[in-house]
């Protein structure tokens, strides 16, 4: 079984100007010891995932609608706060996108984690202390022991993020969830923090759950991929698998939109860019949600007409389309 | 055909429709009326001024014919808020007075602005030097007391009148505003429509006038409504010192200051202009609040 | 041989630390760009590439002479843009333009997008009301807007086409020169390949010439002709980009390729290996 498992999650949010469908009908599994990255384009619904499953968004507007989040067996979304703030940080960590923002700039460092170790691991003052310099020392920063008693300020976008992925690991969780970590930094510094992010994992057995916009970040980080669209994951497969033979026609098409570093026409070449843009989520088609955009959808076809369900087209590649790549040809007859 | 040919050319033909239709002083109208105690206060401010525009021309009274007849008398039919000392109507002379102290809020909120607005623009738009300057003059201003500046301007002047009261009003009392227009014109410069429009050959005084004022707008309004109280009260209390209005027109602070002998025998005469004056102050704050609330970018859709 | 249409040479723009209470003393210079030459031909397309806090964006401004250079030269069709003041700077505007990073900030939220896009016709007097209308509905349409959308705000518009809009501004008074200052960095990359496809097309159909300002390396070789890698002030790497791409010459440029992330699984794994080799070459950060 699964570490994560999640069935059919749908998360709205409430608003004055209408139902936002914002998750509508998610499942994904993240397997104990693994990376499974998350990746869409801004508004698809995955930083939304993830906060749904600490349940981190305020409660109105948003509100977990259906479906099931179980992690380690446990039924997530049935906890009270109490309960699930016992998991937040002990056995879930997560560490979020701006590096200045997560941290609160009026305690020093050493302050932050200190109280999440004896939040959750009730170390004694001098224990925690210890345990948090060796933290800090685990992701990287130099000088660990004495940074201990630094403000937020002091620190490097970088060396922040790693402080924050430091108090994301410090109670040594089973899964992690890195929700756009690298986004805000860098393009060596990414390079970095992902690394350190894939060697803490590897060390720690950890799963982490990447959630990211970057095909190139899940190329290099994750063991499998899934893909969001407009709510819904539209195709999900193991990572060299989803490179090689990718099903969904958005699948295909973002990655042709992509820019390729090594590409010697690239000056000359025009991009594939995708025409329109993704639908509005308070009154979501009824059927594919991709259709509009979609080269191969046309009129009459059973998609405009009904959602595609997810399906299992090849062990462990699923894909939500009427015209998965390798049924193509067979269509035309 | 692939999907990657059929995608590249559609690319760049069609950006696709606005994705929402609505303008920015719609939104914030509507959040403003969702702020209920707001939207009463508004109402209730509205209503005052009307009545002080329009029962001095429907009332049957002469706000300032004396009759020692009809002196003292309390709440009735004939005269709804009752008579002074000199038998005059307080209805009719409450909402004359209302004219005056309104007008004069009004007034000296608007100088203070105008002023405010000049000191800081220039102060925030050319910084530097001069905005170093500027900014340690206010300082140095900031220690002034404004009421006793106001006092001293009026005993320097000798007639108390309109205008002479909103220029001791306002005097001293621009330094706030003046403070916040500069805040708000340094972090407006920074946008980069500011730079665009530089980049474009736009000249410094279109870019004040054009981008940089009107989205300082929001926050004028507001002050509007906050200095309001402010001014009206300072007005009330010189009326109440002796320092007020010359009679026999009248302001509230001055009717105030006339109801001051007899106010324990008869009351009326001090609490109608002294109520009138607290309805004034609390809507106002309710209104900024209100506004402030409304148009805060926070939440501002974008 | 045409001379190049602009040459910058040994720019600086360094930036006075003052302290003190009363008065302002100068204890240091930050030096945000010290000492950058190049130069570019017309028609074609210069990638100036480097991280957060290298410059570049620094540089740009001062070639448009919107922050005024310490020192250095900046010669544009001839002209040396530094001596330039008040109105002969005004009108040599007309023919260098800029498309800004942030789609949210570039556009005056408060004016319709018509006056936007006519305002830099109308600050130069080009024309009568009527007639700038007709231009403003032109330029919409050549950036593949509606010609309605002239009546609308910004804040009705998605990032992307707000993009797009400052495009329509940037090309109304026929610039020979547009600075493009990560001008798909805040896009979805579905977005992003629409605004770079028509920063291709505008390039060809109006022989734009281009400073292209990116930290994406992917989208600077898509887009470049020549590449300048800056880092903390200085341009460490230069020259066509076919070659700074495949045979870097410095150990930055060659660590800063090997972190780009790529969309193949295989392709990465070699380029781990690479970074933990290049690695000493950032350890100063």
């Amino acid at each position: 079984m699964a570490l994560l498992e999640i069935s059919d999650l749908k998360t709205h949010f409430f608003t004055r100007e209408g139902v936002v469908h914002a998750v509508d009908g998610v499942s994904l599994a993240v397997e104990a010891g693994s990376t499974l990255g998350l990746v869409g384009e801004s508004g698809c619904g995955k930083s939304v995932t993830a906060l749904s499953i600490m349940r981190l968004l305020p409660t109105p507007p948003a509100r977990i609608v259906s479906g099931s989040i179980r992690f380690g067996g446990r039924e997530l979304t049935e906890l009270s706060e109490r309960e699930l703030e016992d998991v937040r940080g002990r056995e879930i960590g997560m560490v979020f996108q701006d590096p200045m923002t997560a941290l609160n700039p009026t305690l020093t460092i050493g302050t932050q984690i200190v109280e999440v170790l004896q939040r959750h691991l009730r170390l004694d003052r001098r224990a925690a202390r210890r345990r948090a310099g060796e933290l800090l020392a685990e992701v990287g920063i130099p000088h660990a022991f004495e940074r201990l008693d630094d403000y937020p300020h002091r620190f490097s976008g970088g060396m922040r993020q790693r402080v924050g992925i430091a108090m994301a690991i410090a109670c040594e969780p089973r899964l992690l969830i890195a929700d756009e970590p690298t986004t805000a930094l860098d393009v060596t510094v990414q390079a970095q923090v992902l690394d350190l992010l894939d060697d803490l994992r590897r060390k720690r057995e950890m799963a982490m759950l990447l959630i990211t916009h970057n095909m190139g970040v899940v190329a290099e980080s994750a063991d499998d991929v899934a893909v969001m669209y407009a709510g819904q994951i539209v195709e999900q497969a193991p990572t060299p698998e989803l490179f090689d033979r990718p099903e969904h026609p958005y699948t295909e098409a973002l990655l042709s939109a992509l820019p390729d570093l090594d590409d010697p026409l690239a000056r000359r070449s025009r991009l594939a860019a995708i025409p329109g843009r993704p639908p509005d989520l308070v009154d979501p088609p009824a059927a594919c949600r991709f259709a509009s955009r979609c080269p191969y959808a046309e009129l009459g076809d059973c998609c405009a007409l009904e959602p595609p369900p997810l399906r299992e087209l090849r062990p462990g590649h699923w894909v939500r389309s009427a015209h998965p790549a390798s049924e193509r040809h067979l269509a035309h007859a | 055909m692939s999907a990657t040919q059929i995608a590249g050319r559609m690319a760049g033909v069609d950006a696709g429709a606005p994705i929402r239709q609505s303008s920015l002083w719609q939104d914030a109208w509507r959040r403003y009326l969702r702020n209920r105690g707001a939207v009463a206060a508004g109402a209730v401010f509205l209503l005052l001024v009307v009545w002080c525009l329009v029962a001095p021309l429907v009332s049957p009274h002469d706000p300032n014919e004396v009759d020692f007849a009809s002196a003292y008398q309390g709440p009735s039919w004939s005269h709804p808020f009752g008579t002074d000392q000199f038998g005059r109507d307080l209805f009719t002379r409450a909402a004359l007075g209302g004219r005056i102290s309104i007008g004069i809020g009004f007034g000296a909120t608007l100088a203070i602005l105008g002023i405010g607005v000049v000191y800081g623009a220039i102060s925030g738009f050319v910084g530097g030097k001069l905005d170093n300057a500027l900014m340690r003059f206010l300082d140095a201003l900031y220690g002034l007391p404004y009421l006793p500046f106001a006092i001293l301007a009026l005993a320097i002047v000798g007639t108390v009148d309109f205008w002479t009261m909103v220029v001791a009003l306002s005097i001293a009392s621009w330094f706030i505003t003046a403070r916040v227009v500069r805040g708000q014109i340094i972090i407006l410069k920074e946008n980069d429509y500011v730079r665009a429009a530089k980049a474009v050959g736009v000249r410094w005084y279109a870019i004040l006038g054009r981008h940089l004022l009107p989205n300082t707008l929001g926050v004028l309004v507001i002050t509007i409504f906050l200095e309001l109280p402010g001014v009206i009260l300072g007005e009330a209390f010189l009326s109440f010192l002796g320092l007020g209005i010359n009679p026999p027109d009248a302001s509230w602070g001055s009717m105030a200051q006339d109801g001051r002998d007899s106010y324990r025998a008869h009351p009326h005469i001090i609490i109608i202009p002294s109520l009138a004056i607290a309805t004034l102050v609390l809507c106002a704050n309710f209104i900024a609040d209100g506004l402030r609330d409304a148009l805060d970018p926070r939440t501002k859709e974008t | 041989m045409k001379p190049p249409l602009l040459t910058v040479t040994d720019l600086k723009v360094h930036f006075p630390i003052r302290s003190g209470v009363l008065f302002d003393r100068t204890v240091g210079h930050v030096k945000a760009v010290d000492g950058v030459s190049f130069e570019l031909e017309e028609g074609r397309t210069l990638g100036l590439v480097g991280e957060s806090g290298s410059g570049k964006s620094t540089t740009a401004y001062a070639v448009l002479q919107l922050l005024r250079p310490t020192s250095g030269s900046v010669r544009f069709a001839g002209r040396e843009l530094t001596r330039l003041r008040g109105e002969a700077l005004r009108r040599t505007r007309r023919e260098i333009q800029i498309v800004f990073q942030d789609p949210y900030a570039a556009l005056d939220p408060r004016m319709t997008v018509g006056r936007i896009v006519a305002e830099p016709l109308q600050a130069h007097g080009l024309g009568s009301r009527r007639s700038r209308r007709a231009s403003v509905a032109r330029l919409l349409e050549l950036v593949g807007l509606d010609g309605s959308y002239a009546n609308r705000y910004p804040h009705e518009f998605s990032g992307g086409q707000r993009q797009r809009i400052g495009i329509a501004r940037a090309l109304g008074l026929n610039p020979r020169l547009v600075v493009c200052d990560e001008p798909v960095s805040a896009l979805d990359v579905s977005i992003q390949a629409q605004i770079l496809n028509l920063l291709k097309d505008l390039q060809r159909d109006l022989g734009l010439t281009y400073v292209f300002i990116a930290h994406d390396l992917a989208v600077v070789r898509a887009m470049s002709d020549t590449i300048a890698v800056m880092h903390e002030g200085r341009i460490v790497e230069q020259g066509p980009a076919e070659r700074v791409y495949t045979s870097p010459q410095t150990d930055y440029t060659r660590a800063l390729l090997a972190a780009v992330p790529v969309a193949d699984p295989e392709r990465m794994r070699r380029r781990k290996r690479e970074r933990r080799r290049l690695q000493p070459a950032l350890d100063a950060r």
